[in-house]
């Protein structure tokens, strides 16, 4: 944990160096969107460009919680609590999936199609 | 009362008190904004119209996302600095993080303020034009509403000679429109015939107004004050007599329930009626000389001879042509009809040719021709890059926007090939904010365009009213920009009051400042996903 002066002396290093990944990782989201050389998969927006775009903000989301939110270095009851709130937004996202993917759903049922 | 672990951790979790609250407090903001990312994503495969993708300027967003970070990155340097027992260097950098959200905000305002002023169209046919309204003029001068603002030239004309208000729904404001409107074109608005009522139980009736009074709220008021006496009279009276009349149908009909005799239950009106207070419930004014009212198209229900406004306001006259003129027209967006075409079997470039919009608008159908030039090179190029599969097939093709969609940016390079001269770097960096510069590019560049009433499938700004796209886009980034204000506020008390906790218990305010850069970087973290969703996918 950094909680001596020395440890926060040496975190602060780690914290420009993480906030440069940062600023370049949305340099290159930006690229691969919108420079059509980079341009993975079929031309324009695909699964493949979805893929990528999630891919780097995911890298980024994470440099950003393990180490400004120092989930790194923390204790078990946090992790629990951080997890199980994923745990719901899967869930909800997941359940939601399914029950559009059952073959009773009908999306016309309220508009009278 | 000290309250304890706030400082020191707490011996079963290893974590100061506010820590766990922090984490809890974030999991359910995992939870808010993981339900609104879902919930784009189901909108968006459902989508049964052309999805909006990579239409938002990015430059803005791009800025956004540079300033969060630096912001996440200073905010962690304010509570190293608070750690290290470095007041001073705490308030720098607690000072840049609070500037960066104030930073973010304003970029956020303009944005909204670009989209709430560009106007979206329709057309019945599904071609959709974009763009912004003119204003009413007269003699060149702006023609001002009752409140003193600008009057978008999107609006139903009718030449007015009667008016009837709903003497408890009339709409204040619109009545005092009335009365501009009135006055601006020399029309008097005066009631037509004497308002008279029964106003106490048993006496002749009294007369509330008499014929030739001009309109005025005062006048609508007295009325509507008898009226609704009148009408809080008479449905005690009536309620008493359908009581008496159920009572005495129940005494009648032991054996019965309820809905086997509720038939034969009716007030008897020959004595209910010499009970009553008159109501008046509609007021008609007859407009002398006619005189041509304006009304937004969302306040009335227009037709030929009589139109209702949504506070059912009858106004009687004749329609006359209500355009919607665009004074400068910057995108021509014809996918949601060519996706509209291949539902029902047509060609679209077929469609396209067969759309009011090509027919009618010479601009429109010169843009649409130089457009598929445009398309043909395109088509070339990635022919030449990418080569053909063994059917002789391209492997990568325009996209249905690339094919369909005619934005600003090809307006602008259409005038460019013409002729036209590029614009300054200063002007052109400032056109990723606030839209095209039709001053600097001229009519010719975008032009203005009248489209009849009769044309109009749907018009809005691009506002959440639009289409599902800028309604998860606003909800998401407006509830974002609320996380950040409020964000903001809390470091900002750190920076301007923890002074006196910093002289007392430095740990304590390291401890709380730690607190509010984890709300912050859970911030930033929303934004880092936010950003390529909503403006790079």
């Amino acid at each position: 944990m950094a909680d001596t002066p020395e440890a926060i002396k040496k975190s602060v290093r780690t914290y420009l160096f993480v906030g440069a990944i940062l600023f370049i990782g949305t340099i290159t989201t930006v690229l691969v969107a919108t420079v059509p050389a980079l341009d993975v998969g079929a031309h324009g927006f695909d699964k493949w460009d979805c893929i990528l775009g999630l891919t780097i903000a995911t890298i980024k989301a994470s440099l950003v919680a393990f180490i400004f939110m120092h989930l790194n270095h923390e204790k078990k009851a946090v992790y629990w609590l951080f997890a199980s709130g994923l745990c719901m937004v899967c869930s909800l996202a997941g359940l939601t999936a399914l029950a559009l993917g059952d073959p009773i759903f009908d999306r016309f049922f309220y508009s009278g199609h | 009362m000290e309250i304890p672990y706030v400082v020191t951790p707490r011996k079963d979790t290893g974590l100061f008190n506010s820590k766990i609250a922090i984490w809890l407090f974030l999991a359910s903001e995992v939870m808010l904004f993981g339900g609104f990312f879902s919930a784009y994503v189901f909108l968006r495969l459902g989508a049964d119209y052309p999805w909006p993708e990579r239409t938002l300027p990015v430059l803005p967003g791009l800025i956004n996302t540079f300033v969060l970070i630096g912001s996440s990155v200073t905010v962690v340097f304010a509570w190293a600095s608070l750690k290290l027992r470095e007041w001073r260097k705490f308030q720098f950098f607690m000072g840049i993080t609070v500037f960066c959200a104030l930073i973010f905000m304003v970029l956020k305002g303009l944005e909204y303020n670009v989209k709430l002023h560009h106007q979206a169209l329709r057309l019945k046919d599904y071609s959709v034009i974009e763009g912004h309204l003119g204003y009413e003029t007269e003699d060149d001068k702006p023609v001002l509403d009752h409140k003193g603002n600008k009057i978008e030239e999107n609006l139903i004309n009718i030449e007015a000679s009667k008016l009837s208000f709903n003497s408890v729904r009339f709409h204040k404001p619109w009545v005092e429109e009335f009365l501009t409107q009135a006055e601006h074109k020399h029309s008097k608005i005066t009631l037509s015939a004497d308002v008279s009522a029964i106003t106490h139980q048993g006496q002749a009736p009294e007369v509330i107004a008499k014929a030739g009074e001009p309109l005025s709220i005062e006048l609508l008021n007295r009325i509507q004050k008898t009226h609704l006496a009148a009408r809080s009279h008479n449905g005690v009276i009536r309620t008493a007599a359908l009581r008496d009349e159920w009572k005495k149908a129940k005494a009648a009909n032991p054996d019965k329930r309820d809905w086997q005799f509720s038939d034969g239950v009716n007030i008897d009106m020959a004595v209910v009626t010499p009970q009553l207070l008159g109501e008046i419930s509609t007021v008609g004014f007859t407009v002398e000389p006619p005189a041509h009212f304006d009304f937004h198209p969302r306040d009335i229900k227009p037709a030929a001879t009589q139109s209702r406004l949504r506070d059912d306001t009858v106004v009687d006259g004749k329609l006359l042509d209500s355009p919607m003129v665009f004074h400068h027209i910057d995108a021509i967006d014809f996918q949601h009809l060519a996706m509209k075409a291949v539902e029902k079997g047509i060609d679209p470039e077929v469609a396209i040719e067969n759309s009011w919009l090509i027919k009618s608008s010479p601009f429109a159908k010169q843009a649409w021709e130089w457009h598929q030039g445009e398309v043909a090179k395109l088509k070339a190029q990635l022919l030449k890059d990418y080569g053909a599969d063994k059917d002789g097939k391209a492997i990568r093709f325009p996209t249905h926007k690339e094919l369909y969609r005619i934005g600003w940016k090809d307006f602008a390079k259409k005038s460019e090939d013409e002729g036209r001269a590029k614009l300054a770097p200063a002007d052109a960096f400032k056109e990723e904010f606030f839209g095209p510069n039709y001053e600097a590019r001229g009519d010719e560049t975008f032009p203005g365009l009248s489209v009849p009433r009769e044309q109009i499938g749907f018009e809005s700004k691009f506002t959440p009213a639009w289409n599902p796209y800028y309604a998860i886009y606003f909800t998401i980034t407006g509830l974002h920009g609320l996380h950040v204000i409020g964000g903001a506020l809390v470091l900002a008390y750190y920076l301007f009051f923890g002074r006196k906790m910093y002289l007392s218990n430095p740990e304590w305010l390291a401890n709380r400042v730690e607190i509010g850069g984890l709300f912050w970087h859970f911030v930033d973290l929303v934004w880092i996903f936010v950003f390529p969703i909503l403006y790079l996918m």
